[in-house]
């Protein structure tokens, strides 16, 4: 049922830029698509693992500079560099998830944020390598042989998005379902149990801490490779609330929810622009919303139109103490 | 010789400004169990409402006055906070973490009002006193030597007011054990709202101290914000004592860092502290075992 709305999802897709030749609106599309990539991986650490992995726009931002520090420094092929991005983000998960296995509760989130404030300062004042607060400029674009994917209103890297898109799901889908999910999900549900059981804690939250950041970490390459400037910003609050709204938005523990939740905070913030600043008090205005009204996320709202009976939506993640 | 006696100045000018930081966001989560993200935007609000009621180009009323007003103003914002964002999620088992989210929403949505409200120029608090002293080979300024005075003596209030008076008293029961103390009698509802308006008052205060010595923006508390966490990771979140301790660890830590490996290099060498103390002591220097 879901596969075949997602399948429509991307059929649809596909044929947008037929529809769409307007440049900027494409750059929307594309934007929404490393939203996407950003929320639903996020998801599978703190929806289905129930771990408060604050630290996730951080794996992204050491994507990004990965990729912009191994073209513009070390002139690699920017295709290289966009696979390489994800690597450097699965090793960091390892050392932040080191100390965060051992911890439980607030200070998971206060040690990964503390993760994530770390980062930026190496970067800042690694400035010789990273370009200090300037950040990196002119990082070289993708090309296929002679064909600049920015060519024809950014036509190649909509798709390029769109299959990383793609990708990204069906591997998190293909996550979700395996043995290794499903303990995942029981760890989050029943820890005294699901370790009676013989699902090692440590292990499998280390492993949960590194699945999701691989698709971030290449999501953060590609968003520095396409926009051709990365600064220090991707560490922001800013980004870490807007995608954590999208998260909320979407619904915890579903995949497809913070994916359509991207798209419709890209798009929507856009059409508010114009308001400036009040555009922020209106999404953290609804993030609460949502959180008190409609705990289980859009999605919660689009299984009412399902014959299926509804989910269960976990809510457990972790316990204070 | 001169470096260190600097070190030694401006780590207890810093260790006293997180001590106030840092109680504040303690006694949230010692009594509310959750975790203020708000803190360090309180302490913004706080300096910006002070700023607003005291100089000629607000309303003019004197610093005096214009405090009292603040505060007043805090203890009504911070009522409000807790009744929109975190008293219709209590009782949920993911209270720590929904608070989490709903107070960053917090803090997003007033650091934005205030750039509405305020506007993204710098403004600056008028000190209380002026001139310098030196004390002990140490040079101070005034403003900085009413700083490292009040904030204990705000603290010390804080820790009588906790410890000799009824509501002090019930507000630490309601935190040791809320069950027990709903079947004494006492109205866990009004407490829980005290506490987080005392806190916004305690965040309020040290803004308003910091806006002193610092330009005011609307995102002056996110930096003591890092630093309070990091205060309180030291300390242990649990006791308000710890966090006061640490907070003058930390003071010194920075200080000395920032002379000894520089400007740069000192928040990461904070962090990195923070981490490894964690991995050996999970609930904190100061902590005990739960």
């Amino acid at each position: 049922m879901r596969l075949r709305w997602a399948v429509g999802a991307v059929l649809l897709l596909l044929l947008v830029p037929l529809a769409v030749d307007n440049s900027y609106v494409r750059h929307l599309f594309i934007l929404a698509f490393i939203y996407a990539v950003l929320a639903s991986n996020w998801d599978f650490s703190q929806g289905y693992g129930g771990i408060f992995n604050f630290g996730h726009l951080s794996f992204f931002g050491l994507g990004a500079y990965s990729s912009g520090i191994l073209i513009k420094q070390l002139e690699w092929n920017p295709w290289l560099a966009l696979l390489v991005s994800g690597a450097v983000p699965v090793l960091a998960a390892l050392l932040v998830g080191l100390p965060v296995v051992r911890l439980k509760g607030i200070y998971v989130v206060l040690v990964t944020f503390a993760f994530g404030q770390l980062c930026l300062q190496l970067i800042l004042s690694q400035a010789g390598l990273t370009g200090g607060s300037q950040g990196l400029v002119s990082i070289e674009g993708l090309w296929l042989g002679d064909y600049a994917l920015s060519a024809d209103g950014k036509l190649g890297y909509y798709y390029v998005g769109l299959g990383l898109l793609a990708l990204s799901t069906l591997y998190l889908r293909w996550l979700v379902r395996s043995d290794f999910g499903l303990s995942v999900q029981a760890l989050r549900d029943q820890e005294e149990y699901a370790a009676a059981r013989g699902i090692s804690l440590p292990h499998t939250r280390l492993l949960t801490l590194m699945a999701s950041s691989l698709f971030t970490g290449i999501a953060g390459g590609f968003y520095a490779i396409y926009l051709g400037v990365v600064s220090p910003d991707v560490f922001s609050f800013a980004i870490t609330s807007t995608v954590l709204g999208m998260l909320l938005l979407g619904g915890l523990a579903t995949i497809y929810g913070p994916i359509l939740a991207a798209f419709i905070i890209t798009f929507g913030s856009e059409v508010l622009v114009s308001l400036g600043p009040v555009r922020f008090l209106i999404i953290a205005g609804l993030t609460i919303l949502v959180l008190r009204l409609l705990p289980g996320g859009l999605y919660s709202v689009l299984e009412l139109f399902q014959s299926r009976p509804g989910r269960s939506v976990p809510t457990r993640q972790g316990r204070p103490e | 010789m001169s470096g260190w006696e600097s070190v030694l100045t401006s780590g207890i000018v810093l260790g006293s400004l997180y001590a106030l930081m840092a109680s504040g966001l303690t006694l949230v989560w010692s009594t509310l169990g959750i975790f203020n993200f708000m803190h360090g935007v309180l302490m913004t609000v706080g300096a910006y409402l002070a700023w607003q009621f005291a100089v000629d180009r607000g309303f003019g009323l004197g610093l005096g006055l214009g405090i009292v007003l603040a505060v007043v103003c805090l203890v009504a914002l911070g009522c409000l906070v807790e009744i929109l964002l975190i008293r219709p999620f209590y009782g949920r088992k993911d209270l720590v973490q929904v608070t989490v989210m709903t107070t960053l929403a917090g803090l997003t949505f007033l650091e934005n009002s205030t750039l509405l409200i305020w506007g993204p120029r710098l403004k600056q608090l008028p000190p209380v006193v002026e001139g310098q002293f030196r004390l002990l080979g140490l040079t101070m300024s005034n403003q900085e030597a009413l700083i490292v005075l009040l904030s204990p003596l705000i603290l010390l209030a804080l820790w009588v007011f906790l410890r000799f008076t009824r509501v002090g008293n019930a507000i630490r029961a309601v935190g040791q054990n809320r069950e027990s103390a709903q079947l004494m009698g006492l109205n866990v509802q009004a407490l829980f709202m005290t506490t987080f308006a005392l806190a916004t008052v305690l965040a309020g205060l040290a803004g308003v101290l910091l806006g002193s010595i610092r330009f005011i923006t609307p995102t002056l508390g996110s930096d003591p914000l890092t630093k309070a966490l990091i205060v309180s990771i030291f300390g242990g979140l649990g006791s308000v004592g710890g966090s006061i301790g640490a907070a003058y660890v930390v003071g010194m830590l920075e200080a000395t860092s920032v002379f000894a490996f520089g400007l740069y290099w000192t928040p990461s060498i904070l962090f990195v502290v923070m981490i490894v103390v964690l991995i050996f002591r999970p609930n904190g220097l100061f902590g005990r075992q739960s």
